[in-house]
């Protein structure tokens, strides 16, 4: 059983009786332990995609099953709870909290879950430690850089051991060299067995992932494996 | 600091609350330790019927009660400790070349007992003095300073009324007793000042002493009784005197106070809804500039419910920290005032700080967290999160 199964997945936004198709047709399969990009021009519906997969929006037509159930199973709330414990995100801009530890930032998700709280601060710093900035633990966000944010948010969405990551546009805010230790880090967690569906319009850093889905116009163009993945070592190498 | 700007309008709406109540308590407590000053065992009988508002005035014209009321009370009601008629009015005394205006106060030397009142030099005058209209005064603190000042009063002649009256007495400092200035005042026989004086033959109060508080209520029928009688009254809605208690009057000082207190509180209590609507528009600016946070909430797993209880909780938060800002603010206030009160203008005034009343502020500024923090809260709640993380 594929971990994440789409079939015939289409989303049409409807505003004041207009009604905008974002996302056609869609089929496709993942497998745990996979890492996949998603890519496109912008407007092609990858971000679409991305929210519907990652139960951030519903469906309106087709099917989506997650774990071998579908979304229209599930609540509202049942949905975020999903997203709490099965899913961990990371967001073009970050997304922490101003005024709020790193070490806070990342506890964030184990606030709305049923973790004990005693094991809270454990869990945010081993989080913290796997992408390697232990020694920012009690900075302000704002006293970071790009990278180290982007790092802070990563560990964020690891915290709760989630099943699926899933990266819109990590590196779109970040110059190339902290770009790359950010795909780094993300190819070193997918080795550790985390699946990772990323969305760039970057091909650059869609090679980093071992599949490939490019969509255009909301429909898949083509879904193929990457031949010459580009690995974060070389990157440093060069 | 945009928080505690807004916050302003609970903190002083709780603030006057607060220092109105604190006041309010504090001015029912003077008075009613004025009416204290009376005794327990006291029954006030007044000429007239009793004034039906603050402009009927009526009663102080009436002559109604005369020396054989008294005497009739005297036989009839056995038990009665005590009984003195009082007359009083203003006149002014003159020492050599010192003028004062005295508070002349006729009474017996019953008013001795009745409120505690013992002359630091010289004594009383006799039932001897009072039966024989004699020219005799006890003076008050404040009048011997005024017309004798440091030399000594006791046995010199103050002159009232081109009559010489000789001093028997000197009170000690004594200030406010039941509304009343005994610093102020000369005590002379009640028939010297009722013939020579202000030239009258009734009483303005018959004071009685019952001889036990349990007694006061069948005191009072009785006295009714013996006095509709004495004046031929055949209903009591005829009745050409009244009587006061201690309790009758403490129980109508705390109604008018209580009233003031609650009118000064529902004006205090409008800011309160004013603040309230502030919080709801600093709470939707706040929503509205958090909207990348909530969705990001929402994303890692947020429910609707836990955005609604953050936001309630804030709000709740943010008031509650108001009302107790408020009730130290108000506290503080009404303390100083007390102080101002006491020592620069002398009134025995203690400060009250309202238990209750402050328990009270701090749920309401609590409640008016939860009434205006539910629309902005709901909003924040119902935020899609792409949009909410979109939002830019």
């Amino acid at each position: 059983m594929a971990l994440i199964e789409a079939t015939n997945l289409g989303k049409t936004y409807t505003d004041e009786e207009v009604q905008t198709p974002a996302l056609k047709e869609v089929n496709l399969k993942i497998e745990e332990g996979e890492f996949v990009a998603i890519t496109g021009p912008s407007g092609s519906g990858k971000s679409t995609l991305l929210h519907l997969l990652s139960f951030l929006d519903r469906p309106t037509s087709g099917q989506y099953f997650f774990n071998g159930k579908s979304v229209y199973d599930y609540s509202d709330e049942a949905l975020a709870k999903i997203r709490n414990k099965q899913m961990g995100f990371v967001f073009q801009g970050f997304n922490l909290l101003p005024r709020t530890l790193v070490i806070e930032n990342v506890k964030l998700p184990l606030v709305y879950s049923d973790a004990k709280e005693s094991l809270w601060k454990e869990m945010a710093e081993k989080a913290i430690e796997s992408v390697g900035i232990s020694h920012r633990s009690n900075y302000d966000p704002s006293k970071l850089s790009g990278g180290e944010r982007q790092r802070v948010a990563i560990a964020r969405a690891l915290v709760n051991s989630p099943a699926v990551i899933f990266a819109d546009e990590p590196t779109g805010n970040l110059d190339s060299k902290s770009g790359g230790q950010i795909m780094e880090t993300l190819e070193k967690l997918n080795v550790a067995g985390h699946t990772i569906i990323l969305v760039t319009h970057e091909t650059y850093t869609a090679e980093y992932a071992e599949r490939i889905i490019r969509i255009k116009d909301g429909r898949i163009e083509s879904d193929e494996k990457v031949q010459e993945r580009r690995r974060a070592k070389d990157q440093f190498i060069k | 600091m945009r928080s505690f700007l807004t916050l302003l309008g609970i903190v002083i709406g709780i603030t006057s609350i607060i220092l109105m109540m604190s006041i309010g308590q504090s001015a029912q407590n003077l008075i009613l330790s004025q009416i204290q000053g009376l005794g327990s065992k006291t029954i006030v009988v007044l000429p007239g019927r009793e004034p039906t508002g603050p402009s009927d005035f009526s009663q102080i014209l009436s002559d109604s009660l005369k020396e054989k009321d008294v005497l009739l009370l005297k036989q009839n009601i056995p038990d009665i400790s005590q009984i003195m008629p009082i007359v009083f009015g203003g006149e002014t005394g003159v020492f050599e070349n010192n003028t004062y205006r005295l508070s002349i106060f006729g009474a017996s030397n019953l008013i001795s007992k009745i409120f505690d009142l013992y002359p630091e030099k010289g004594t009383f005058f006799s039932a001897e003095d009072i039966k024989n209209k004699a020219d005799v005064a006890v003076i008050g603190s404040k009048v011997k300073d005024k017309l004798f000042g440091s030399s000594d009063a006791l046995n010199q002649k103050i002159k009232i009324k081109d009559r010489n009256f000789r001093v028997v007495g000197v009170l000690p400092k004594k200030g406010q007793v039941s509304f009343f200035n005994f610093d102020e005042v000369a005590i002379v026989p009640y028939t010297t000042a009722q013939n020579y004086i202000f030239g009258i033959k009734y009483f303005h109060r018959i004071i009685i002493e019952t001889k036990s508080e349990a007694l006061i209520p069948q005191t009072v029928e009785q006295i009714k009784t013996v006095l509709r009688n004495s004046h031929n009254i055949p209903s009591p809605d005829k009745d050409d005197f009244f009587i006061q208690t201690q309790a009758d009057l403490a129980q109508r000082v705390a109604v008018v106070t209580n009233m003031l207190t609650l009118l000064l509180v529902s004006i205090a209590a409008i800011s309160l809804v004013v603040g309230g609507i502030g919080i709801m528009n600093i709470m939707l600016v706040s929503v509205t500039e958090r909207t990348r946070e909530i969705g990001l909430r929402k994303a890692v797993g947020a429910s609707n419910r836990d955005i609604l209880f953050q936001f309630l909780f804030e709000a709740v938060l943010l008031t509650a920290m108001g009302g107790i800002a408020g009730i130290v603010l108000g506290g503080l206030l009404s303390l100083a005032s007390s102080i101002i009160l006491s020592q620069v203008f002398k009134i025995q005034w203690t400060f009250a700080f309202p238990i209750l009343p402050a328990l009270i502020s701090l749920t309401v500024s609590a409640i008016i967290g939860l009434v205006f923090g539910i629309y902005p809260a709901k909003k924040a709640s119902n935020k899609s999160p792409i949009e909410a993380l979109r939002y830019e």
